[in-house]
């Protein structure tokens, strides 16, 4: 109601050239607004009051009953910080298991784990690799699109873990893929190495021979 | 042990064959084998990484958070022609709710595959399934086979034939999994 009048009293600001006949019903517009609240059946406004009025700045915003909203429900944003906690020990704990059961499956003495990396990759799109350790297919994995586009962009892909006696090994690598000119092209590589009481990491590096025109494969050992 | 002559009369001995003659005719029939439940339902589906006859490779597991249909066709099947036609209107219909499709052919010879990829022409990736692995895990037993999956990668409706009722159940089903 105060709204209605709120609204409405601008009205009588108008020119005064106004008909005659407007008068009346503005005067008891502006009559209206002059009457106290609780003469209009309105809830008295005070400390007994059940619903606080809103503040006279907010009561034109459309925002007021939003803000009021939030304002109003503290349960919830309380019952939010707990749902947030609680997801964070679960992912917490996940990543505990996680490195726990890599330390399970794959202690440090026998580990032994195969990297790769792109650089520049302007002669070599890579389709597959396959891995063979002591003349065994570990892995072959194809790759997408978007993983041959995070790699370009410096990702490094961890792509085998396994474990291994300690002594000599040997590993190979086939890359295929397509070459310059957008022909098949397929390459290999291999590294004798030997295989200590630590971890062992390995690295395949696809870089571009500028010279050549050529890519370049190459493992490096990492001590 | 001696072998002893079973003492049924004739006719009960007959009337067992019959029987099991006409268990063995009504398995086999395709009403009774629509019917088998499919044991992936509710289930992980199972990760793949294939070649695509036209274009880059695909990974299941790179589509987590998309509702994924995967269709399952051969070069000598005729209604998957059909099928990969109308799966390809509601893939454009759909594609920005979060819908990805996927068809894998099963031939033998991928030369035959990508030619019946490149006149199929629709917009989502045909893939080649020439080892049949993939289609192994997914147990495909009737061409065409379309698997729904969703959105958390576990699958959720096989079709295991192409009407068009199948097609009005794929449309309601796929419209749930997006809504989810």
């Amino acid at each position: 109601m105060l709204q209605m009048t709120r609204a409405i009293v601008p009205a009588d600001e108008a020119p005064r050239r106004a008909a005659p006949a407007l008068l009346a019903p503005l005067l008891a517009v502006v009559l209206l607004a002059a009457l106290p609240p609780t003469a209009l059946g309105a809830p008295p406004a005070g400390p007994d009051a059940t619903t606080p009025a809103p503040p006279p700045g907010e009561a034109d915003s459309p925002l007021a009953t939003t803000s009021a909203a939030a304002e109003s429900s503290p349960d919830t944003r309380g019952l939010d910080q707990e749902i947030q906690g609680l997801k964070k020990d679960v992912v917490d704990l996940n990543k505990d298991l996680f490195i726990l059961e890599e330390e399970l499956l794959f202690p440090a003495n026998t580990q032994v784990a195969v990297f790769l990396s792109v650089d520049v990759g302007q002669f070599f799109g890579l389709d597959s690799v396959q891995l063979k350790i002591d003349q065994k297919e570990v892995i072959n994995y194809l790759y997408t699109p978007r993983e041959v586009e995070a790699l370009l962009k410096g990702g490094v892909q961890r792509l085998y873990l396994g474990n291994l006696k300690v002594g000599g090994h040997e590993l190979v690598a086939f890359f295929n893929g397509k070459g310059p000119n957008e022909r098949a092209y397929k390459r290999g590589a291999s590294l004798r190495f030997e295989k200590g009481v630590g971890a062992k990491y390995l690295e395949l590096k696809i870089d571009d021979r500028q010279r050549k025109l050529q890519p370049e494969f190459e493992i490096k050992d990492w001590e | 042990m001696s072998w002893q002559r079973p003492n049924h009369p004739v006719w009960r001995e007959v009337a067992q064959r019959w029987l099991c003659v006409a268990v063995m005719a009504l398995g086999c029939s395709p009403a009774v084998q629509a019917e088998l439940p499919y044991v992936l339902i509710g289930q992980s589906a199972p990760d793949f990484a294939l070649h695509a006859a036209v274009g880059g490779n695909a990974r299941l597991s790179e589509h987590r958070g998309e509702v994924v249909v995967l269709s399952f066709w051969s070069s000598r099947c005729t209604p998957c022609r059909t099928q990969l036609a109308a799966l390809n209107r509601s893939l454009t219909t759909y594609h920005s709710a979060g819908l990805a499709m996927f068809g894998i052919g099963v031939d033998d010879d991928p030369a035959q595959a990508r030619d019946f990829a490149r006149s199929a022409s629709v917009s989502f990736a045909l893939l080649l399934d020439p080892a049949k692995g993939v289609s192994r895990s997914y147990q495909v037993d009737n061409l065409p086979m379309t698997v729904l999956i969703d959105r958390s990668g576990t699958v959720r409706t096989v079709l295991r034939d192409y009407s068009p009722e199948s097609e009005q159940l794929y449309l309601q089903q796929l419209r749930t999994l997006l809504n989810e």
